[in-house]
């Protein structure tokens, strides 16, 4: 018989055991269960790329993602690139500088898949990182300050 | 927010092996489905499409994720992600019409969207891979149960899914010996969205002469069909713009074209010659976007 409820996952290194229903979009769980509100919901229709974590190395979008198929694997979110107290990802500090934050509900949606960017393709080209961030929107329509941002990171790891 | 965490209260079941997978749907029958990326599933409330209550998680399953590329040929797990086949087809080779189909959608949707789900999610006259394949003459293979079957893609899109059965993996292959194919979408933005109209193009060439061709449109009817009449166009002909605009003209005639959520009947008939235009001008480009 197969296993039905196999409720472990790692979520930013920390090994969690999780009583919730297995469709309970994985949005829900970081935000509601686990108190991790850096990741954002916005359009629970996988369009705005919000709530975009990575999961086993991948993005993903979390609003439409069951917390039970992420069973077994290791999650990502915004909360994972810096401790509370900490120095902020070469990333984020980019956004920083560069004003690539605006209202910021975006913004970690953005940074997970940027960070997950430039683990494939550490030098992107401009066009890399537009296709991207083809996935995340951003309502006050900053993207020219998040290109930099990326690319400023990318030339810093040069 | 309540609303999400009501609607979904199927069971999830994790199967440790594809056969394990294919007793389980064939236990469950109508009660169950399998499951992958989940995106077409989780959707399902909000566009008030049935769900069940129980579903068999399959993307884990190796077997099922694996990619096989020989030359013109393709044999593509059920759970082989749109990400895969973005980043293992050649976009210039004789098998491009998929790699191009998969590139559409944002990378976190194609990292867990998979071809079976493209392919059994219904309706979705804009499912990108489908139209791909079937430009591409692919076969089904399914099981229920120990009983294997295989079937043409065409045939599995016009039929009614079949209760308890597990889609196994899509065997595709470019026609002839000097193959090429292509993929075009036309979106309303420049990407992230569903297409308005789309056409799969496979074709095989003598010289500068078509001699066999596969044009597939898709998010034109209710589902991704083959167009016969605009294949017969363009077949015996040099490719050109001259062509592909007849051809698509004809489509434009014979396709009972249906309104969609982001363009009406008659933008999607005027649009149809410039895409196949398009998709004539990619393959001359070899495969890059023109």
């Amino acid at each position: 018989m197969p296993d039905t409820k196999p409720a472990t996952l790692t979520i930013n290194g920390r090994e969690l055991e999780l009583d919730v229903p297995p469709f309970y979009p994985l949005a829900v769980v970081l935000r509601e269960e686990l108190g991790l509100t850096g990741t954002k919901t916005g359009c629970f229709e996988g369009r705005c790329g919000a709530c975009t974590v990575i999961v086993d190395g991948e993005t993903v979008v979390a609003c439409i993602y069951p917390v039970g198929l992420a069973y077994g694997k290791s999650v990502l979110t915004v909360e994972s690139l810096a401790e509370p107290t900490g120095p902020l990802s070469s990333l984020q500090q980019n956004f920083l500088e560069k004003g690539a934050v605006q209202c910021g509900v975006c913004t970690p949606g953005m940074l997970m898949t940027l960070t997950n960017l430039l683990e494939r393709t550490p030098q992107p080209s401009e066009d890399e990182v537009r296709d991207a961030l083809s996935g995340n929107l951003c309502r006050c329509t900053g993207y020219r300050k998040i290109i930099e941002a990326t690319l400023a990171t990318a030339e810093a790891a040069r | 927010m309540a609303r999400a965490k009501d609607a979904y209260v199927p069971e999830l079941i994790h199967p440790a092996s594809v056969d394990e997978a294919a007793a389980e749907l064939a236990r469950l029958g109508d009660e169950g489905e399998p499951i992958a990326g989940a995106t077409w599933v989780m959707l399902g409330p909000l566009h008030k499409r049935p769900t069940k209550m129980h579903y068999v998680a399959v993307a884990g399953l190796a077997e099922l994720r694996a990619l096989e590329l020989n030359g013109a040929t393709a044999t593509i797990g059920a759970a082989v992600t749109h990400s895969q086949l973005a980043d293992g087809i050649d976009g210039e080779g004789p098998l491009a019409a998929l790699a191009h189909a998969a590139v559409g959608t944002p990378r976190a949707i194609a990292n867990v969207a998979t071809v079976a789900g493209n392919i059994c999610a219904r309706p979705y006259p804009a499912a990108d891979i489908v139209a791909a394949l079937l430009a591409l003459d692919a076969q089904v293979d399914a099981r229920i149960g120990d009983d294997a079957s295989s079937v043409d893609l065409g045939e599995f899109m016009r039929g009614a899914p079949t209760p308890g059965s597990l889609v196994t993996r899509v065997r595709a292959t470019a026609i002839g010996q000097a193959a090429r194919s292509c993929y075009e979408r036309l979106t309303i933005r420049a990407s992230g969205e569903e297409a308005v109209a789309s056409v799969a193009l496979a074709v095989d060439v003598d010289g500068q002469t078509v001699r066999e061709a596969r044009v597939v449109f898709g998010a034109v009817e209710a589902q991704a069909r083959r167009c016969r009449e605009a294949e017969d166009a363009l077949i015996g002909d040099a490719l050109s713009a001259d062509s592909a605009a007849a051809a698509g003209r004809v489509a434009a005639e014979e396709l009972d074209v249906a309104e969609g959520p982001d363009a009406p009947v008659d933008y999607k008939r005027r649009v149809l010659p410039g895409l196949m235009k398009r998709a004539v001008a990619r393959l001359a480009a070899g495969g890059e976007d023109a």
